[in-house]
């Protein structure tokens, strides 16, 4: 039973991107298989060098390099959505891959939820 | 009975992001289905041409647009029960 | 399009009473999908959802009280209601056990709701034919 979270807000925010985050943690704990897939302005999550204390909250960055660990499956984006936000491979964190969200991703999926 | 690939279920209006994004991921053999502010997309223009397209009767009727509802099918809480279990897959967008 | 076959579901409710339509959407699901003769495993409050436990909601009296209604009808059908537990302290919404372990000057949790981990939702997932979920509209 696959899963995959998707993620298309931006980090600081609102709190969705981390709950959306929490909750494929929480698939993992569980031995569920689980994928994050950042789509639209979601993409900012990935870039690389982000410093959050001047807004007194935690890096995302730090949550998301240890999803691996936690064993989150993949972490996929949207290419056409990091076009438009500027990223290319060299200011994503490592670990990203590149992906078309389309239909045909999402079939690959049982199960496709948003966090909020 | 007809059987559908992905149940999207929009509850948002036409131009919220995430509508722009559930319409672009419609497939054929998939079914939309609108629901709240997401009924809007009735009046606002074309229906998506891939899939079936169903709304939400109290929400139609509570926005007063009854009368565009053009090819959309509209249906009652039971059959979105029931439409949720004839899809492979449900996305609430 | 009626369905003869039992079914089990599981409700995410993410979007707030009185901010979204979210809990009225799930409730109306909810209670079409128990007359159908369908069984709902669980109601799990995630994000802003967890709003909808709160005791102390106070709407007009020409509106209608969405966490009475709700408890109401998981009350009637036995269905467990569960708040996100990490989402609930971060919003203000606590029982007594969490009122004393952090030494807070009340609770308000509504009953029959209670207050549990993502573990609920992972398990009411994988005992589900359909997991759905409301979130606010937009």
């Amino acid at each position: 039973m696959s899963t995959l979270i998707m993620i298309d807000q931006p980090p600081y925010g609102t709190w969705n991107g981390r709950e959306a985050l929490d909750m494929a943690f929480s698939l993992a704990a569980f031995d569920q298989s689980a994928s994050l897939l950042f789509t639209g302005a979601g993409v900012i999550w990935l870039k690389r060098a982000q410093d959050a204390a001047g807004i007194a909250q935690k890096s995302v960055e730090k949550n998301l390099s240890a999803a691996p660990i936690f064993g989150i499956e993949a972490i996929l984006a949207d290419r056409s959505a990091c076009q438009r936000y500027g990223l290319d491979e060299a200011s994503l964190i490592t670990g990203v891959t590149l992906v078309d969200a389309n239909g045909a991703l999402l079939d690959q999926y049982n199960h496709t939820a948003f966090a909020g | 009975m007809s059987s559908f690939n992905t149940l999207h279920i929009l509850n948002k209006s036409p131009q919220h992001p995430r509508a722009a994004q559930c319409l672009a991921l419609l497939s054929e053999g998939d079914a939309l289905l609108l629901t709240e502010n997401g009924v809007l997309l009735l009046c606002a223009g074309s229906l998506p041409a891939m899939g079936k397209v169903f709304a939400l009767s109290p929400d139609v009727s509570a926005r007063g647009i009854g009368n565009t509802i053009g090819d959309a099918t509209l249906v009652e809480f039971g059959d979105m029960v029931a439409l949720s279990l004839q899809a492979q897959r449900v996305i609430s967008w | 399009m009626a369905d003869t076959s039992s079914e089990t579901f599981t409700l995410v409710i993410t979007g707030a009473p009185y901010s979204s339509q979210a809990p009225q959407t799930a409730l109306g699901f909810a209670r079409a999908a128990t007359d159908a003769g369908h069984r709902i495993a669980r109601i799990f409050l995630y994000g802003d959802g967890v709003h909808l436990a709160s005791a102390l909601s106070a709407p007009p009296s020409d509106e209608t009280h969405w966490p009475k209604e709700w408890a109401g009808f998981l009350e009637h059908h036995g269905i467990p209601g569960i708040a996100c537990i990490a989402s609930a302290l971060r919003r203000g919404l606590v029982n007594e056990t969490e009122q004393k372990r952090y030494a807070l000057p009340g609770s308000n949790l509504l009953h029959p709701f209670e207050i549990a981990g993502l573990g609920e939702w992972v398990e009411g997932r994988m005992m589900s034919t359909r997991t759905l979920y409301f979130h606010a509209g937009g």
